[in-house]
């Protein structure tokens, strides 16, 4: 009970803060990039991180396993992973375009795994007997951490592809963009790199330079965010590929979880192909890995949605059933 | 301080200069000439075939450097390979007796060539993986009756697909269908072909260092800086001190990292054909089965065990077991349904799955369901034994130990970095092939941290001398 209280606060100063770092982008989107407020929303995802470890650690400690076992602790876990690729190259003290997409995912994970569609998983169970592994922690903590950094790698191609084609977009349609302008905080940067750029600068400036540099800098870092988020990939299924040899008797079964999870792995190896053609990197490899998104959502969460397969311990029934 | 394996000052009879004076003119041509540019696509292809170049050493006179690029990654070759496979090629080496060998040669190389091309790998795995998908979307393995109630050839689902579009190519078992195992068949090939034309003649060149005395070649690099009244035996020690490999030879410097990472992706597909090789074996020579036995009767192993020496394997689990730890047990027949969810008590379920009663084994109470009397006697546990024996898992394994391992190294990027001294001021450029931004910003950083000299021009001459 007392654990169940504890969660239950965590939760909540972990999504109260994450809500009020986004007014804090939303505000220094609308007024003015203040020095004090970009202070305070870096504050709040420390905030916020300590909150949801502290929610894990509550987790485990109560439940006496890896705190993995469901949908709603996944969603947790995931958000905590976005959290920690945010702050890698923070300390790294390297500038970065993540945390205009980390800030928004995480928001958007934990308002998911908040929200009432999966309330009756918020209490911890005792874990079914298969899961009951060492592979559960490998296995399941390496996917989560590989979607995480996937879905933020191509979430960077995504905007990179808006912003290069946002002229098009614009022609194609207004509302689309009204839609991509809220949501995708690159964009935002954009016009902050191009603002304080204007302010900064005295010769003379070409339209497109900022532009040029901006797509060049989200192509790079998509680049070196996916090839780490599919070694991570490459990890957890090979894994999982273990662990099913041993609870399964095969390692590999055709399960739909499974093969989602090497459709993924094929499409970001595609990626990475693909950029290895000087032609097609940029605009080419960031459409891939815009597939590899849809993808990635398909394997975590379609295929759970359907509960279908073996892998069917993360999924969850809506509540008219 | 330089130690002598980092610091290595070249005696003159090492080559610098990597002609090879044996090789047919055109490739040379081409090689030399494609030097520090990205992209040479020329150079790709005269690699495609024949990057065999080695070092004779004959040439150290010559005042022209050759250094070679790094192996051009895969794509290069990959968009070459199609120009090489439609040009015609004319093949020196070959004597006039043996034509039919030159034309077997021949064929060979365009089928290599035309394998080991990039967009043909890149649309084999979009195929595969729309096969895949396909292959979630689509019911397995049901009977054929199933296929023709569900993709009725009068009603077809989105207007074409009837029965036929699964049976045909054996959709109804995708991961077992001749078209989807010919396309995996076809990415190994083509994996086979990239390994032994692009990635395999890459060692051979990624692995020596290259000097360059042509300053218009550093500056031409990604990242190019020039330092005023500069050393470069400052920035050798520097580079050394961020881990760099560092080999000098008089006014000219070369330094690379983490060739580990050039290697890598050689590794991941020799690792990848591992698994595919092993999972062959799994398929062709494994061998599973279980036999069910409720309790009170023996195993009888003959039953599922075919005469070829199978070993009896690890795994053996009980249904009873699996009730005890709290999953259930049911058994459905068109008319009714059972679960029991332990042995004292049976749960019945008519046609429509409307809950009747429950009934214990020793109440001798019977029940009725549509129409029919039933009378449960007694519950008794049944056990099973799964058997499996599979040669391709050591290998599998193997395989997967060396994917996992080859592609944590493969994030690492392989750093090369030229310097000349040029009167007293030092010109670098480098390049890397995969953390671009981080290069940059490593490279600002240790440029930093050389030292300005005062009298610049004295102070080179001496640290010069005297570094030998």
């Amino acid at each position: 009970m007392l654990f169940a209280t504890l969660e239950h606060i965590l939760t909540h100063i972990s999504f109260s803060t994450i809500s009020i770092v986004i007014t804090i982008h939303l505000i220094t989107l609308l007024v003015r990039e203040l020095r004090g407020l970009r202070d305070s929303s870096e504050k709040g995802m420390i905030a916020t991180f300590f909150s949801i470890t502290g929610f894990l650690v509550s987790r485990w400690v109560s439940s006496g396993h890896f705190p993995l076992s469901n949908l709603y602790e996944s969603l947790i876990f995931l958000s905590w992973t976005l959290y920690i690729l945010h702050t890698i190259p923070k300390i790294q003290n390297s500038k970065n375009d993540l945390s205009t997409i980390t800030t928004p995912s995480t928001i958007l994970t934990q308002g998911f795994a908040t929200s009432g569609l999966l309330t009756e998983m918020h209490q911890s169970t005792i874990l079914v007997p298969a899961l009951q592994s060492q592979w559960l922690m490998m296995h399941v903590s390496m996917m989560l951490l590989s979607y995480a950094t996937l879905l933020c790698g191509s979430l960077l191609s995504a905007a990179l592809l808006i912003i290069r084609f946002r002229n098009s977009f614009d022609f194609f349609s207004l509302k689309k963009n009204v839609f991509l302008k809220t949501f995708f905080f690159s964009e935002i940067e954009y016009l902050y790199a191009k603002r304080s750029a204007l302010k900064n600068t005295s010769f003379p400036v070409f339209p497109n330079y900022y532009k040029y540099q901006l797509t060049e800098r989200l192509d790079s870092w998509s680049y070196r965010v996916i090839s780490l988020g599919f070694t991570l990939l490459t990890v957890g299924i090979l894994c999982g590929a273990v662990w099913a040899n041993e609870a399964w008797g095969s390692y590999w079964n055709w399960d739909p979880k499974e093969t989602w999870a090497f459709i993924t792995w094929t499409i970001f190896a595609i990626y990475l192909h693909s950029r290895t053609n000087p032609n097609w990197k940029g605009t080419n490899s960031a459409l891939v890995a815009s597939i590899g998104f849809l993808i990635i959502w398909i394997c975590y969460f379609g295929i759970n949605l359907l509960g279908i397969g073996l892998h069917s311990y993360g999924s969850f029934t809506l509540p008219s059933k | 301080m330089p130690s002598p394996t980092s610091c290595l000052l070249l005696n003159p009879s090492k080559p610098s200069s990597f002609r090879r004076l044996s090789a047919p003119a055109p490739h040379l041509h081409a090689r030399r000439f494609h030097v520090s540019c990205d992209a040479p696509r020329g150079s790709g292809r005269s690699g495609g075939g024949r990057r065999e170049a080695i070092p004779t050493g004959a040439s150290k006179a010559k005042k022209q450097i050759v250094f070679f690029d790094a192996a051009p990654p895969v794509s290069q070759e990959g968009g070459a390979a199609v120009e090489k496979a439609g040009g015609e090629k004319p093949t020196t080496k070959v004597g006039s007796g043996n034509a039919a060998l030159a034309l077997v040669r021949r064929a060979t190389k365009r089928t290599l060539a035309v394998l080991s091309n990039l967009p043909l790998a890149i649309s084999e795995m979009f195929a595969i993986a729309a096969l895949m998908a396909l292959g979630t979307v689509i019911d397995q393995g049901e009977a054929p009756s199933y296929y023709f109630e569900k993709f009725p050839e009068d009603n077809p689902v989105f207007g074409f697909i009837t029965w036929r579009w699964i049976l045909t190519p054996g959709f109804d078992h995708m991961f077992s269908s001749p078209v989807f195992l010919g396309l995996l068949a076809l990415l190994a090939t083509s994996l086979m072909a990239c390994t032994y034309t692009t990635q395999l003649p890459m060692v051979k060149v990624a692995r020596r260092w290259s000097f360059t005395h042509s300053g218009e070649r550093i500056r031409k690099q990604e990242f190019a800086d020039s330092l005023p009244r500069a050393s470069i035996q400052d920035l050798g020690v520097i580079l050394m001190g961020a881990g760099y490999e560092v080999f000098t030879k008089g006014p000219s410097l070369y330094a690379f990292k983490g060739l580990a990472g050039r290697y890598a992706p050689i590794g991941v597909h020799l690792a990848m054909l591992f698994i595919m090789a092993g999972a062959t074996l799994s398929a062709t020579g494994s061998f599973k089965g279980s036999v069910d036995v409720p309790q009170g009767l023996n195993f009888v192993i003959g039953d599922v065990m075919k005469p070829r020496g199978v070993s009896l394997l690890h795994r053996m689990f009980s249904i009873l077991k699996s009730m005890s730890t709290g999953s259930t047990w049911s058994t459905m027949t068109v008319e009714r349904s059972m679960l029991a969810r332990d042995l004292q008590s049976i749960v019945l379920y008519d046609q429509e799955g409307k809950f009747v009663g429950v009934r214990r084994p020793s109440s001798k109470l019977p029940i009725e369901i549509n129409g029919n009397e039933i009378l449960i006697e007694d519950a008794i546990g049944s056990t099973g034994l799964d058997l499996k024996t599979d040669p391709g898992v050591p290998i599998v394994y193997a395989g997967f130990g060396a994917l996992m391992l080859t592609t944590c190294i493969s994030y690492l990027s392989h750093s090369q970095i030229w310097a000349l001294q040029d009167g007293s001021t030092v010109v670098v450029g480098g390049k890397t092939n995969r953390a671009k931004l981080e290069f940059s910003e490593e490279m600002n950083r240790l440029l930093d941290k050389v030292p300005e000299l005062i009298s610049a021009d004295e102070n080179v001459l001496n640290t010069k001398s005297t570094a030998t």
